[in-house]
């Protein structure tokens, strides 16, 4: 599903490079739960970004399904957005001036589907994260844990066939966490959906079943999970 | 999509009402200002507009080497008719400067301007009493027809067309006349009269030598108005030379040319007369766009300051699949939105503020009324603002990357802020430049107060009326009766008062000059009366004989028009007399600070006279009302042939009417400067609490290293301090160039101050450094610990 080749990631500043990732090369199969970890400031956050074509590598190939993303423009980019990728933040970044369900509703609405299927997609949603009784409050009305799960709520709602997470659990109590982390060992057992999150925590990643290690923007170690 | 982004902005003006308030309001203000203004221009720019013909008609003026005017002689105007095909009408009108009493038996009107007019010219002016326009029969018959409002005070249960019989004057006065019937008055137009008479040729035995008719044109479609003109001017010097009544060389002729005026020019800027009202109606549009635009930075600057603030919606948006011009049109609509809601609530504002603007300007608009354009225009006007001002912060929102944003650490966009802080220069600019304006309109208005007259036109009263008084010995026994009443210091009449209106202009000779000057006929004491100041010589009085047939007295400026050394005693000719100068007077402002003191004759005898009817009496001021009394009571014996109706005004009112434009002005720049200082100072509010949220992490670091609250109000207020100064100095040139060339619009003004430039300057600063610090202090006073939890 995604093949990355020699992605370099510096910064020139009057002509000393900063590296922040190098030789990265790796692939990621439909249906991997794949977690990247490393200590702060190794480039994980950054990978993740690129992998999410936030940023782009300043150097190296990279295929989404099959489609190089470097030569791709912005148009179709949004297209992925809308249908393939599911985007999970440590801040959660919920539309602080929509209800629950609102933004639960926003990726449906620029996926340009028909009002009736949205709502049942909504309630249905929000029926198995259990929030229906939340969904016409705001985001500052609820607690971390829930907002979080608005979060992914919402990016399951557009059925994506990955989820990017940036520490999604790092803001969040560890009872909170372990739910989460549960939400999406289901959704990629269940679902067959690509779970790929950064993290900081050993004990999240072993709800993966593959853990790359950066350190120094280099990929140190790739491993599986053995249960 | 379209209703969760109107929720959505609606919620987000919701929760930052100040900021929204701030935004509409402003704009609000402004635009009922410009909607005021623009109507206003509208108005004075549409007189006479309903005339079917107004592309196609012209005033025909005459340029003489010292003057323009617009009074020819009547033969011109068959002349021009039978020289060119391409007119297709020409006629000829004529005002009338002296005071007509009507009666119908109790019923009197007083009517000060019944407009003559030749049946061509009232085709031309597109005339229509009610009834329709007749033709008159033959060449005396004149149908005459009074405005309704008069109409219905002479008859007031007539409800027919049909003619009426009415007195004229007195009404042991004898003379009749028919009333033909009633006539619409047309206030936007430049014929406005109480009455018009209609004939069917008028001035049929006058010569080239009097000059007291204008001549309207009506060309056909497309005539090359410049050839006309010239072929006009020709047969114009031509007609001179031939007739018998104007004895000019060919030299002189050549330096008479005649114009054409276009109908559209008459009322504002007219070729024989000044286009001040013209100017100063350029300078209100240009007050209204500015304000306006001063509204519009306001939302630019504020819709930007507030971005930080939607940057993570729009990253979510974007990472969830928006398209930038989806997020552009969100961000547009809400502007417009906005807008919206700023339009309805300036058409109340304006609504609001109408009545004391009519009264202001004398003029009766109204914004619902039927056929308004600017109803029509309003809609463009909001979707131009709506661009004008929404596009700009629109892209900057749609712009942000997500990656950035998104990452939580986002801070305000260095870009856009020289834009900003040059948007909020060009405000105080102009803010400064209002301030400039109206201090030194102030200080012009209270020079025009203040300032010598060079006479006195307190305690004079003006007492109308209509019979004539060309010789002296007629006024002798009237003067004598109003001298008795107890009060009574001085009686004069004359054929001119100096109430700013222009007096005669006739040709006279002296030291071998010959000139078009003002004239003046007098009767004794007029000099006195009017409290003018003599130079040289003596004024009238009856111990000369000679006073009474051929003495004349002239002011400074026609000594010098002359070249005249020892005036006195010197012949100066004119209307086939030889005048000799008795004396010389003082200028005096006769005709406001407008228009330069004329070259000037004053004489008693005067063949080619105006008639002497305008009596004027000097009154003791604490026996003013008594003495009005008597007179009232008397006037009919101390004035048999007009003593029925004792019309008076105080000389000092009229003469003050002239300052009516200077102080309408002076009301719209002092409103327009306080609402462009409130529009101003209420971005600066909105902006420097932007700044200051901005700096909030900075100030606590700063504060927890040591920095005291007067740092950081220091701190806060110096980029503000700095980009005040800017402003002050870029607009003091501009201030500086604009009062001057209107100062230029007076004959006699001050010279610009210095004063209005630093009191300006400090009054913005002042402001601004109390608006910024109530921000910083907010600040200064927070506890750091709050500002930098948040990271």
């Amino acid at each position: 599903m995604i093949e990355l080749k020699n992605i370099e990631k510096y910064y020139a500043n009057k002509g000393v490079k900063s590296y922040i990732l190098r030789h990265v090369t790796t692939s990621i199969k439909q249906g991997e739960f794949v977690s990247i970890m490393g200590p702060s400031g190794a480039g994980k956050s950054t990978l993740l970004n690129i992998l999410g074509m936030l940023e782009e590598a300043t150097y190296g190939e990279y295929h989404f399904m099959g489609e190089d993303v470097t030569a791709m423009n912005e148009r179709k980019r949004i297209e992925l957005y809308r249908n393939h990728i599911g985007f999970v933040f440590q801040a959660y970044h919920l539309i602080d001036e929509m209800t629950v369900a609102e933004n639960i509703e926003a990726p449906l609405l620029y996926k340009k589907i028909p009002g009736a299927e949205r709502k049942s997609r909504i309630a249905d949603v929000l029926d198995r994260f259990n929030m229906v009784a939340k969904k016409d409050l705001f985001p500052n009305q609820l607690s971390g844990g829930q907002q979080q799960l608005v979060g992914i709520a919402r990016a399951l709602v557009a059925q994506p066939s990955i989820i990017l997470a940036d520490e999604p659990t790092g803001n969040l109590q560890s009872a909170q966490s372990e739910q989460i982390m549960d939400l999406f060992r289901k959704l990629n057992q269940e679902e067959n959906i690509t779970i790929l999150q950064v993290t900081h925590s050993e004990k999240n990643a072993q709800f993966g079943n593959r853990i790359l290690t950066i350190e120094d923007g280099v990929i140190k170690e790739d491993v599986s999970v053995s249960k | 999509m379209f209703k969760l982004n109107l929720k959505i902005a609606l919620r987000n003006l919701w929760k930052n009402k100040g900021i929204t308030a701030i935004n509409v309001g402003g704009l609000a203000i402004a635009l009922a200002a410009f909607i005021l203004l623009m109507m206003y221009a509208t108005y004075e720019t549409s007189f006479d507009k309903e005339n079917p013909n107004y592309d196609r008609i012209y005033a025909v003026g005459i340029a003489y080497p010292e003057f323009k005017t617009n009074y020819v002689a009547a033969p011109f105007a068959k002349a021009i008719k039978q020289n060119f095909p391409e007119v297709e009408l020409a006629g000829l009108v004529k005002g009338s400067s002296f005071e007509l009493v009507i009666k119908n038996g109790k019923n009197t009107i007083f009517t000060n301007n019944i407009l003559q007019a030749d049946y061509h010219a009232a085709k031309i002016l597109n005339i229509q009493p009610n009834g329709g326009l007749q033709k008159p029969s033959g060449d005396a018959q004149r149908l005459t027809y009074l405005s309704e409002e008069n109409m219905r005070v002479l008859f007031p249960n007539k409800n027919d067309h049909k003619p009426e019989m009415v007195g004229f004057g007195a009404s042991n006065s004898g003379i009749t006349g028919i009333i033909d019937g009633s006539i619409k008055k047309n206030v936007q137009s430049n014929f406005n009269f109480d009455g018009i008479s209609i004939g069917n040729e008028f001035g049929g035995s006058d010569n080239y030598d009097m000059n007291d008719y204008t001549i309207y044109l009506q060309v056909k479609p497309e005539t090359d108005v410049i050839k006309l003109s010239q072929k006009i001017t020709d047969l114009y010097r031509a007609e001179l030379l031939k007739s018998s009544g104007s004895k000019k060389t060919i030299d002189e002729v050549k330096g008479i040319a005649t114009f054409l005026d276009p109908l559209s020019n008459l009322h504002l800027r007219p070729k024989a007369g000044n286009n001040g009202p013209y100017k100063v109606l350029i300078a209100l549009s240009i007050l209204g766009v500015l304000m306006l635009v001063i509204a519009c930075i306001n939302f630019t600057n504020l819709s930007i300051a507030q971005a930080a603030k939607r940057a993570k919606e729009v990253g979510i948006k974007k990472v969830l699949g928006a398209y930038r011009f989806q997020l552009t049109i969100q961000f547009l609509l809400e502007i417009f939105m906005q807008c919206m809601t700023a339009t309805i609530l300036a058409l109340i504002l304006a609504e609001l503020v109408l009545p004391s603007f009519n009264n202001l300007f004398q003029v009766k608009l109204a914004i619902w009324s039927f056929g308004n354009d600017l109803l029509l225009q309003l809609p463009l006007i909001v979707c131009i603002i709506t661009v004008v001002a929404g596009t700009y912060p629109a892209l900057v929102l749609a712009g942000f990357k997500p990656a950035l944003v998104l990452k939580g650490n986002f801070s305000t966009s260095k870009q856009s802020s020289w834009l900003r802080s040059g948007l909020l220069i060009f405000q105080f600019s102009i803010a400064v430049v209002f301030i400039i304006g109206l201090f030194i309109i102030n200080s012009q208005l209270k020079y025009m107060q203040n300032e010598d007259l060079g006479f006195t036109p307190n305690q004079v009263v003006y007492i109308k009326n209509i019979s004539f008084f060309n010789q002296p010995v007629k006024f002798e026994p009237v003067r004598d009766k109003i001298l008795k009443v107890p009060g009574v210091q001085s009686a004069t009449v004359a054929s001119f008062i100096p109430d700013g209106k222009a007096s005669g202009i006739n040709n006279y000779t002296a030291n071998g000059i010959s000139a078009n000057i003002d004239f003046v006929d007098v009767d004794f004491d007029y000099f006195e009366t009017l409290d003018i100041k003599l130079r040289e010589g003596r004024f009238f009085t009856g111990d000369f004989k000679t006073d009474t047939a051929n003495s004349a007295i002239i002011n400074e400026s026609a000594v010098a028009k002359y070249g005249l050394k020892n005036p006195i005693g010197k012949i100066i000719r004119g209307c086939e007399i030889n005048y000799k100068i008795v004396g010389v007077i003082k200028d005096f402002k006769s005709q406001g600070f407008e228009n330069s003191v004329q070259p000037t004759i004053y004489m008693i005898k005067d063949p080619c006279s105006n008639f002497k009817t305008q009596i004027m009496l000097k009154v003791d001021r604490r026996q003013m009302a008594s003495a009005l009394a008597t007179l009232k009571a008397k006037w009919p014996e101390i004035n048999p042939l007009d003593g029925e109706d004792f019309r008076y005004e105080f000389l000092d009112e009229l003469y003050g009417k002239l300052f009516k434009k200077q102080e309408q002005l002076q009301s719209v720049f002092f409103a327009a400067a306080i609402l462009t200082i409130f529009i101003a100072g209420l971005g600066l509010f909105a902006f420097a609490k932007y700044i200051t949220n901005g700096r909030m992490k900075e100030i606590a670091i700063r504060k927890i290293l040591g920095a005291t609250d007067l740092q950081v109000l220091k701190l806060i207020n110096t980029s503000f301090f700095v980009m005040v100064v800017i402003a002050n100095l870029l607009s003091w040139p501009l201030a500086y160039i604009l009062t001057k060339k209107w100062l230029k619009t007076f004959a006699y003004s001050i010279d610009i101050p210095m004063m209005p430039f630093i009191l300006s300057t400090l009054i913005t600063i002042v402001l601004t450094l109390f608006t910024v610090s109530l921000q910083a202090r907010k600040a200064a006073k927070a506890n750091p610990v709050d500002a930098l939890k948040h990271e």
